[in-house]
């Protein structure tokens, strides 16, 4: 008797325990994102009250609806400003960079991958080691060079400078996760449909890729991902044509409807907080095959 | 069974004659790219690093190691670099102890802990533009989340202005960037926690072990690779966080947040003395290859533990 309440006394602290260590979780992670969800629901004068309203007193939707058109500053003095109109085309600018990497860098990074994958040839080990080495190298320290290159190729403000060097980028860490992606695969069935007479090509689109769709996801997602996040090469190479860069560009000035300001934020995260947990599952998987398997 | 064989010797025949080519003309794209957009700039990065350049006149000098000289012996750069080991201590302890007590409680089985998985990708889901975004609404001096928290809770009776004191500043930007690496290291180590057979736990229990040896000799002996890689990650970003940063106090008050990255940027897109900023970023490059090298040499090779 004493014994059974003891070990159920132990059950009930740990649980307690348990939630407690919740509660923190979802407090660290949910406080910060909450309270700029509730700042892009408000008007700009219930975002100075002392205390603050952690629930929107009167919620509006008003501050999406002048991002959307592009039409901010129609309610006084907060921050009149038609910054905010050149939201929507970053936006659609991101968009176009973003899906332009996965595909390039997927077509590129995959023939790469397949090329290590299953052929023996000279100079194999060597190139593939020099890719990994460049994984290594931060993208911060050549930024210098970098410009001149893309200024001589008059690429700068462009946005074909950004796909350029973010699906470069990104290839060393694709070629790496696809590569021990296609390793794992068995070969047989490639070696069986090419002894059948199959070529490489419809070896590769009817017996590789289809099982290689996961990886190929996960390393997509990824992809996906830092295009749309990436802030210092837009930020130099551009003028501010893509999302991160233009918010940066807020901060610059005197005057900024801070409710707009989390309103644009708010819609500019949904794409890449969508296909994180649409995708959450390879995702996972391809963070820890690209981190931990290398 | 002869058409089986003309298959074979055909398919032989195709497979010598596309080895040849194939695997060079597969990998081109991707190598020629990176050598001239990755190779190429880190040789020019190395040769600028040695010469004067200037832009108006549009004249290189080759001056030896005089940027290096004056990088080492002015005040700047180690002040740079004091700030950045604080920065990359707060960057390095906190998302790795959290990251591990996240995953911990992850792998427990109670109900929430799909909603608590699913949350946990959200700041890594974000741009670290966002971050350094958010973080400024958590701080800020006039209606920041923080002051308010403070206020409503009663502990404060006026706004504190955190980020025009130097501790603060450098303090929030840390852990700005340690709370979305606290997302990244809690997913690899949650990855990694989740992949322990039960029965080793059987096994231990069996043999008597308690709850305190069964944590040190199996959960955290399998995820000391895991761990090693975590803390290279984070070690890394504390040196070349710079997006976060910038959006939040764009390297000040005065010098406060002035990290490595930050005088990067201000040598060469501020003063655009392309020299100084190539000199430094040889520097940081050194850093980072160095941490990166132990990480290369820990993952590849064959048969490693860390597969």
């Amino acid at each position: 008797m004493n014994h059974a309440s003891r070990l159920n006394w132990r059950a009930v602290a740990r649980k307690a325990a348990t939630y407690l260590a919740f509660f923190c979780l979802i407090f660290w992670v949910g406080f910060p994102v909450y309270y700029m969800l509730i700042t892009s629901f408000m008007d700009p004068p219930e975002l100075g009250a002392k205390p603050p309203h952690w629930i929107p007193q009167e919620p509006t939707i008003e501050n999406y609806r002048e991002v959307i058109i592009g039409e901010t500053g129609q309610r006084g003095d907060y921050g009149t400003t038609t910054e905010f109109s050149r939201m929507m085309p970053a936006l659609l600018n991101s968009t176009f960079v973003s899906v332009s990497v996965v595909l390039s860098n997927l077509v590129i990074g995959g023939m790469a991958a397949y090329a290590f994958s299953r052929f023996d040839f000279r100079f194999s080990r060597i190139a593939y080691l020099g890719v990994l080495m460049t994984r290594v190298l931060p993208a911060l320290s050549l930024i210098v060079p970098l410009f001149i290159i893309l200024r001589r190729l008059s690429l700068t403000n462009t946005l074909w400078a950004l796909i350029l060097t973010y699906t470069i980028f990104i290839l060393p860490l694709t070629i790496w996760i696809l590569r021990e992606y296609f390793d794992t695969l068995a070969r047989d069935i490639e070696e069986m449909a090419l002894i059948d007479g199959a070529t490489r090509w419809q070896a590769f689109r009817m017996v590789v890729a289809p099982l290689a769709v996961p990886g190929l996801i996960a390393v997509g997602v990824m992809s996906f991902m830092e295009a749309w996040s990436e802030f210092f090469f837009a930020l130099t190479l551009t003028n501010s044509l893509t999302y991160p860069p233009l918010l940066m560009s807020f901060r610059n000035l005197h005057q900024v409807n801070w409710n707009a300001l989390a309103a644009a934020t708010t819609i500019g995260v949904l794409p890449p907080v969508i296909v994180a947990f649409v995708f959450q599952r390879y995702l996972v998987r391809g963070l820890s095959e690209g981190a931990v398997k290398g | 069974m002869s058409t089986v064989r003309l298959n074979r010797a055909e398919a032989q025949r195709r497979k010598h004659w596309d080895r040849k080519w194939i695997p060079y003309a597969l990998m081109a794209p991707a190598v020629i790219a990176i050598v001239v957009i990755i190779l190429s700039p880190l040789v020019t990065t190395i040769i600028y690093s040695f010469s004067n350049i200037d832009l108006i006149r549009d004249r290189t000098t080759f001056i030896g190691f005089e940027n290096y000289v004056e990088l080492f012996t002015g005040r700047l750069f180690w002040k740079a670099v004091e700030i950045n080991l604080k920065f990359a201590a707060i960057v390095v302890i906190v998302p790795t102890t959290l990251g591990l007590f996240f995953a911990l409680l992850l792998v427990e089985e109670f109900t929430g802990r799909s909603i608590g998985r699913t949350l946990l990708i959200l700041p890594w889901a974000l741009p670290w533009i966002v971050i350094g975004l958010l973080w400024n609404w958590i701080v800020n001096a006039q209606f920041g989340a923080l002051n308010g928290l403070l206020y409503t809770l009663g502990l404060i009776d006026k706004y504190i202005p955190f980020m025009a004191n130097e501790h603060w500043a450098l303090v929030f930007t840390a852990l700005a960037s340690a709370w979305r690496q606290t997302s990244f290291s809690a997913i690899l180590l949650l990855a990694a926690l989740q992949t322990i057979p039960e029965d080793l736990y059987d096994a231990a229990k069996v043999d008597g072990a308690g709850m305190r040896a069964r944590f040190r000799y199996i959960t955290f002996a399998w995820l000391r690779p895991t761990l090693t890689i975590v803390l290279l990650y984070n070690i890394v970003l504390g040196f070349l966080q710079f997006d976060a940063v910038w959006m939040m106090t764009q390297g000040g008050p005065g010098d406060a947040t002035m990290l490595i990255s930050v005088l990067l940027y201000r040598y060469t897109f501020i003063n655009f003395d392309l020299g100084m900023g190539a000199a430094v970023s040889n520097v940081l490059g050194l850093i980072t290859m160095g941490v990166g090298l132990i990480f290369v040499r820990l993952i590849y090779r064959p048969h490693s533990t860390y597969v």
